[in-house]
């Protein structure tokens, strides 16, 4: 299967170990990633929305009109990239005047969106394209006895009428994968709430961040599991805040799903960057690797 | 007891309405859907999205687009939007009223700061000799071009666009 990957700016910029996460592991599931030029942020679907909301739906519908002139689908990796992207097609769907006021401003540099382009997420590619069978058969490395507690982030569940990926109440997607990857998805009290970082405050975020991290460390989990980079931001380096300004170590090491498989089809986790994180994996990787 | 007098600013509504997702301001009947569900809520006293719509269907300028101002403490989580049952999406109502206050410059200055990289180079994030350094550690291949100018070019406010194409007249 071909897809045209949309790497987005945390990813590739700010957390490259995700990237090389999902360059070393979709291959071994029968995906090749087709790269192209030409794509700018997605952009961010907070910061940026918050500013302009008319500018921020055209940078997003010239994204979608490059992708739309490949014929291929677009996959991307990232939380904040699928929000955007997503809700931009359904704002320039369900409004013609606003979808002919963008394409004015796309004219200018001879593109125009259509509105026939398929934008996904990795995990809902695996879960609906490819099956979760091809995971399981990708695996090489046993994580049975490792458990995780998914962290489901926001921006890929809500608002589902656009999002089209799960319940966003009774999520079961990431579990699923991680049970298909061999390891054991953990259940905790705080497995939905928001990680906090599009809130413009000093505390409140880390309040946040905070609750899930006691959440997780009465499930007594092995790692936390997740797919969004800017909750890795709250929780990576979150973590190390907390230990800073409030004094308590959590020290539950932050893995992206995708360098999890990385483990569990063989790679080292060197291979899969882990050794960039704040909050070092040690404990766990032992388990894993031994 | 004294009646306290209600004044609706429908200029501030109209102004709302105006901008994408403004206009479901108007479909609120102030059930509170959106505040049981809110995680900003609940951890914090201050925020209130009920209450903000209220303020909107008001058109309580001053206690929404005012330096300390409520809106910024919303964490963007879309629990509001996916629980409301009159298709308010009060979180796309609280964006369109930061686009208000970005524009009546009362927004929190570090906005400008967050943003200002993807005017200035199409990305959000910097990219910096420790980017390509760090990629390059990592194996992965050179990052791909940034279409910068198309991208400015389809910012580009109509006004400054006639003005541009009158100086690549003059300049011809």
């Amino acid at each position: 299967m071909k897809i045209i990957p949309f790497w987005g700016c945390m990813m590739p910029l700010k957390y490259p170990q995700m990237e090389l996460a999902i360059r070393r592991t979709l291959p071994n599931l029968g995906v090749e990633l087709v790269d192209i030029d030409d794509f700018t942020c997605c952009p961010d679907p907070i910061y940026f929305k918050a500013r302009d909301k008319m500018k921020w739906l055209t940078i997003a519908a010239r994204n979608l009109a490059v992708a739309e002139e490949t014929g291929l689908d677009i996959v991307t990796m990232c939380s904040g990239c699928i929000s955007t992207l997503k809700e931009a097609q359904y704002l320039l769907a369900e409004d013609q005047a606003l979808k002919d006021e963008v394409n004015k401003r796309l004219k200018r540099i001879n593109k125009e969106y259509k509105g026939k382009v398929k934008v996904s997420h990795a995990v809902v590619v695996i879960r609906d394209d490819l099956g979760l069978d091809v995971v399981k058969k990708s695996v090489k490395r046993s994580l049975e006895g490792i458990t995780v507690a998914i962290h489901y982030g926001c921006h890929i569940l809500k608002p589902s009428q656009i999002m089209h990926v799960d319940d966003a109440d009774y999520p079961s997607i990431l579990d699923d994968f991680v049970a298909a990857m061999g390891a054991t998805p953990l259940e905790h009290h705080e497995k939905l709430l928001c990680c906090g970082k599009g809130c413009m405050d000093d505390e409140l975020p880390l309040d946040m961040t905070e609750a899930i991290f006691s959440s997780i460390e009465k499930s007594g989990a092995d790692c936390m599991g997740l797919v969004c980079p800017t909750c890795f931001s709250s929780f990576d380096l979150g973590q190390i805040m907390i230990s800073r300004k409030r004094g308590k170590n959590y020290n539950i090491p932050v893995i992206y799903l995708f360098q999890l498989l990385g483990l569990a089809q063989g790679l080292g986790p060197e291979e899969v960057g882990l050794h960039t994180h704040r909050v070092k994996a040690d404990k766990v990787l032992e388990k894993i690797v031994g | 007891m004294a009646k306290k007098k209600v004044v609706v600013n429908f200029r501030f509504r109209e102004k709302l309405n105006k901008i994408p997702g403004g206009k479901h301001h108007n479909y609120c009947y102030q059930c509170s859907a959106c505040v049981a569900v809110c995680p900003a809520a609940r951890f914090s006293k201050e925020f209130n999205p009920r209450k903000i719509l209220l303020q909107a269907l008001l058109g309580a300028e001053e206690d929404l687009l005012g330096k300390d101002s409520p809106i910024w403490l919303c964490t963007n989580c879309y629990s509001c939007y996916e629980r409301c049952p009159q298709d308010v999406r009060p979180i796309e109502v609280i964006i369109a009223l930061k686009n208000m206050a970005v524009e009546k410059e009362t927004a929190p200055t570090n906005l400008a700061k967050l943003t200002e990289n993807i005017t200035k180079t199409g990305m959000s994030v910097m990219v910096s000799s420790a980017v390509h350094r760090r990629r390059k550690e990592l194996g992965l291949p050179e990052l791909k071009t940034i279409p910068l100018d198309e991208m400015k070019e389809i910012l580009k406010d109509e006004e400054t666009k006639e003005q541009s194409s009158i100086e690549q007249k003059t300049n011809k």
